[in-house]
């Protein structure tokens, strides 16, 4: 009696570490730098199309701040995230200003995109279910969103990495997919190029 | 039995009958006085359309209550907010939270249908200025960002023209969902928007009392959750209630005030408690023979109604007073009380009449409150006056009525009072006439709706920050537009929106709600068509280029332009007002009215000083209507303010008549202290600066009908040494003085110039009336008396 009861609870406990695992894991392994950036590449396979769109470009992620995303070839335009607000820029030129005061939304995006681009996965669990698989050091974990209409527009999310996050895959509901590599990483202070750094 | 004590009979009878009606209307409850201002407002001079028009503005906003809770984060704001709707929530049966705002995914679908005719104003432009490359960037950026949510996939919408149409939609209103509620910012501080529906009417009365507490229950409970949160609610209910809690107030406060008043001024006269009792049940008779009466004729009675009619006691009680104060005289107690009522019929039928025609020339205006209000006191006076006729002279019989310490006392002023004779009382007429005639010159007018209204400062207050924040169309101004058939009345919008985006520009208005926005007239959307087609698709457009920049092969062109061609079918009126942004347009749309098609194009940020152009951008445009009510209202009153001038010089010359027909040529005599006492009343409203409005002329009205009564009560004892007259003009004037005055007090500021008017009118009246009352009898007075 003694003995099942225990084995029970043994039991309990392991499954629970078990559910809990990849995420403590995923974040034991990560790196948590103050500034990140790095090279992209991106293709994208939509329907119907047969060969994939390819783009390139470079981005940072800055702890505190937010994200930046330049692309460069083969359409340079720029994508600034902060708290307060996403600006899109085509050149010089703002094209897009969404502010967090107005637009609720901003917070949201923000937060998912610096989750997503830094791993930091655990912010994420209020709107994802996260289920993931880690080995030795590398891990990969997909994301759902818990609301079915942002699912509907997000698709499902497959992001896969180790010390830094390696790839990010989107399939979106239309059935494109959208696959970003990402390489070059750097951290610390020098990581920033000098332009980019204006843009922060 | 003879014919008098029938009489008796028979209106003991209608009294029972009226009884009955009362005591049926109180015990089936039917008898809830209605709260509604608007049912003040004038109704018949708008044409049927424009009626529709407004009465849909009015019930799309009628039933809603909004609130929103705020706070410095969003964290403290929900937790507020949740508290204050866990309040609520358990009452459905009183009002529900909407939630319309999570609708939207199954509203997309069917926009997305007719998305290549969706356009947004500026990319309509860019279609027509912008070289191809700009489109080729616009879908490029938005095929390699991989961020954003978009209403559609890349390629179901690659130039991002309904992407761009929805963020205008969108962009009507700063709510937004956020963590499954309803967001709004200003900067500084952050707002959880709830907004709700009631379930019973806005302005029952049991609602009103059951919705009351319990939104106080739940601002309480937000504050426990965050102290320092603000709350704001707006809705009709809100007025509605404390108008209605006013109102019931202020009858509470004039009509016992009134009655014991009178109690007290009967006492003082006859030292007896029967008279009081007498005088009492006329007036209960008039009130219950108003309200029976004037249920069957309305259906229903307003609140305001049973305040100004409280005021009617006052002058209900002068019938049996003028009666009473006969039977004091020796004269009065030679004959007994049917000779006597013999006697008085004649001074006493004039009386009424002239004070029920001053009263039913309020009816004579086109607001339907005024016009319940005058049939209400006409027929309480109607009703006083029957009982005493048909009651009193059976009640009284022969007692003999002694008169108190306040008789003597007032038979004695009387000798006192100047006459118009001699140097001294010319020169003083004179000077009073210098201050009347600066008075006079110093008054202006003043016609506003706010007249109408005594809405609490605080509920203003949380409407205009909560229609600030929400970016609420105004509800008073807006263009009526009509057609006769639903293309020609979107085409007829397209046009004045036209002139409304070059407004939108120059920052004279922030923005408006047309159908027009949602479903574009036919003509328009084929020529959209066409436009996107020469544009965007066919063989020399951007998607060609766009096709070779991505490395996509002409089938690829092919099967883009068919999806995109297969979502251009037409959208109807109809099928927009399915959705649920549809419905939330639906007031927009009047659909078939009066032979044709009429709509409403409403606007945001609307300030009082651009009204005049806003109402020349409608100009010149076929089927558009500039409409503002307040306006509309204000032009109303300013009308009516004339017209009631002219019906009053008018009336003067109907009573003239009436009172020659009895005192001949000493008529004047009668009219003369009401007219000096009008002008009296004017001169001290000019001095007070107060601008002249409708509820005064009303009111000056009504005191030729009060005031005459004085004058008949005079003429018909114009002695010195008959101190009837006097005492029953003393009598009636105080208590007409402190009906009216009690009025006065009132906080809704038409009754209260009412009120003052006839205030101030009165006491000049009694001021006046006996410098003209007896110089027919001097001589009399004279050789029997000697000259005081």
């Amino acid at each position: 009696m003694k003995a099942g009861f225990l084995a029970c609870a043994l039991a309990l406990a392991a499954a629970a570490l078990l559910g809990a695992a990849p995420l403590a894991r995923i974040q034991a392994i990560l790196a948590r730098p103050k500034v990140l950036c790095g090279r992209f590449d991106q293709s994208k396979q939509l329907v119907g199309l047969k060969k994939p769109v390819t783009s390139n470009g470079r981005f940072c992620v800055v702890a505190e701040k937010g994200v930046l995303w330049r692309s460069l070839q083969p359409f340079p335009a720029t994508v600034k995230l902060t708290r307060d607000q996403i600006i899109q820029m085509q050149g010089e030129r703002v094209t897009s200003r969404l502010d967090a005061e107005r637009e609720p939304a901003v917070q949201m995006i923000h937060s998912v995109v610096f989750a997503l681009l830094a791993g930091d996965l655990a912010p994420l669990e209020k709107l994802f279910v996260i289920e993931g698989d880690v080995h030795e050091n590398s891990w990969s974990v997909t994301l759902k969103a818990r609301e079915p209409g942002l699912a509907k527009v997000l698709g499902g999310i497959a992001l896969e990495g180790g010390v830094f996050v390696k790839g990010i895959t989107i399939s979106e509901a239309s059935g494109d997919l959208t696959k970003i590599v990402f390489s070059a990483i750097q951290t610390g202070e020098g990581a920033m190029s000098a332009d980019e750094a204006a843009l922060f | 039995m003879n014919r008098r004590s029938l009489s008796a009979w028979v209106w003991g009878v209608i009294v029972s009958l009226l009884l009955a009606h009362n005591a049926y209307l109180l015990v089936s409850e039917r008898l809830v006085p209605d709260t509604d201002i608007l049912a003040l407002l004038p109704v018949q001079e708008r044409d049927p359309v424009l009626q529709q028009a407004v009465t849909q503005v009015v019930a799309s906003t009628q039933q809603r209550l909004i609130v929103l809770v705020g706070a410095d984060d969003w964290a403290q704001a929900s937790r507020a907010a949740d508290a204050y709707r866990a309040v609520l929530i358990p009452h459905a049966e009183l009002l529900r939270l909407d939630e319309r705002a999570n609708q939207w995914q199954k509203d997309l679908m069917l926009f997305r249908q007719h998305r290549l005719i969706l356009l947004s104003p500026g990319d309509e432009i860019a279609l027509r200025r912008e070289p191809e490359s700009y489109w080729i960037d616009s879908a490029l950026s938005k095929l390699y960002s991989p961020f954003g949510a978009k209403p559609a996939a890349w390629q179901d919408d690659p130039f991002g023209l309904f992407n761009a149409w929805m963020q205008a939609r969108v962009g009507e209103t700063p709510v937004r969902p956020r963590a499954g509620r309803l967001f709004v910012g200003d900067g500084r501080r952050q707002y959880v928007v709830m907004p709700f529906t009631l379930a019973a009417p806005a302005f029952s009365l049991s609602a009103q009392d059951a919705l009351m507490p319990l939104l106080e229950r739940a601002r309480q409970a937000a504050r426990a959750a965050t102290p320092q949160a603000e709350i704001l609610a707006a809705g009709v209910i809100l007025y509605a209630a404390a108008a209605g809690a006013q109102a019931q107030r202020e009858v509470s406060i004039i009509g016992a005030g009134s009655m014991l008043g009178i109690a007290a001024l009967i006492w003082l006269t006859f030292r007896s408690l029967k008279p009081i009792l007498w005088i009492m049940l006329s007036i209960g008779v008039g009130c219950l023979g108003a309200l029976s009466l004037c249920w069957l004729l309305f259906e229903r009675i307003h609140l305001l109604t049973l305040v100004f009619g409280a005021s009617l006691i006052g002058g209900a009680q002068d019938y049996g007073s003028y009666f009473l104060c006969n039977r004091l005289t020796a004269e009065g107690q030679s004959l007994d009380s049917r000779q006597l009522l013999r006697r008085l019929l004649p001074a006493l039928v004039l009386a009424l009449v002239t004070t029920v025609v001053g009263y039913l020339a309020l009816a004579l205006t086109p607001f339907p409150g005024l016009r319940q209000m005058a049939v209400f006191s006409a027929l309480g006076l109607i009703f006083a006056w029957l009982t005493v006729v048909f009651w009193f002279p059976a009640l009284v019989g022969s007692v003999v009525m002694k008169s108190g310490p306040a008789v003597r006392w007032l038979s004695g002023s009387s000798w006192r009072w100047p006459s118009l004779r001699g140097p001294r009382p010319i020169l003083w007429a004179m000077g009073l006439l210098a201050v009347a005639v600066f008075g006079l010159s110093r008054l202006g007018v003043r016609d506003d709706i706010r007249l109408l209204q005594n809405a609490p400062r605080d509920l203003l207050d949380d409407q205009l920050k909560l229609s600030r924040l929400l970016a609420v169309p105004a509800p008073a101004q807006f263009y009526l537009l009509r057609g006769p058939t639903a293309e020609d009345l979107l085409q007829r919008e397209e046009a004045l929106t036209e002139r409304l985006d070059a407004l939108v520009e120059k920052e004279i208005i922030s923005g408006y709600l047309a159908m027009s926005n949602w479903v574009p007239s036919l003509r328009t959307q084929a020529a959209r068509h066409s436009l996107i087609e020469k544009k965007l698709l066919n063989e020399n457009g951007a998607l060609v280029t766009l096709a070779r920049r991505i490395g996509a092969d002409d089938q690829w062109v092919g099967s883009t332009r068919d999806r995109l061609r297969a979502s251009a079918a037409p959208l109807t009126p109809s099928e927009f007002l399915e959705t649920s942004a549809g419905e939330s347009a639906r007031h927009l749309w009047l659909g078939q009215v009066d032979g044709g098609y009429a709509s409403i194009v409403a606007l945001r940020g609307v300030g009082e000083a651009n009204l005049p152009l806003l109402r020349r951008a409608g100009s010149g445009l076929d089927g558009a209507q500039w409409v503002d009510t307040v306006e509309e209202i204000s032009s109303v009153l300013g009308r009516y303010r004339k017209y009631m001038g002219w019906v009053i010089v008018l009336s003067y010359f109907a009573v003239y008549v009436l009172l020659y027909s009895r005192y001949g040529r000493a008529a004047w005599r009668v009219l003369a202290p009401i007219a000096l006492a009008s002008v009296a009343t004017l001169a001290w409203l000019g001095l007070a600066g107060q601008g002249l409005q409708l509820f005064h002329v009303l009111a000056l009205m009504l005191l030729l009908g009060v005031g005459v009564d004085y004058g008949i009560f005079f003429q018909d004892h114009p002695g010195r040494s008959d101190p009837v007259g006097w005492l029953a003009v003393a009598l009636s004037a105080l208590s007409t003085l402190l009906s009216f005055g009690l009025l006065s007090l009132s906080k809704t500021p038409a009754l209260q110039a009412f009120g003052l008017t006839i205030l101030i009118g009165t006491i000049a009246v009694c001021l006046i009336v006996p410098c003209f009352g007896y110089e027919n009898l001097r001589k009399v007075d004279e050789a029997g008396r000697g000259v005081p």
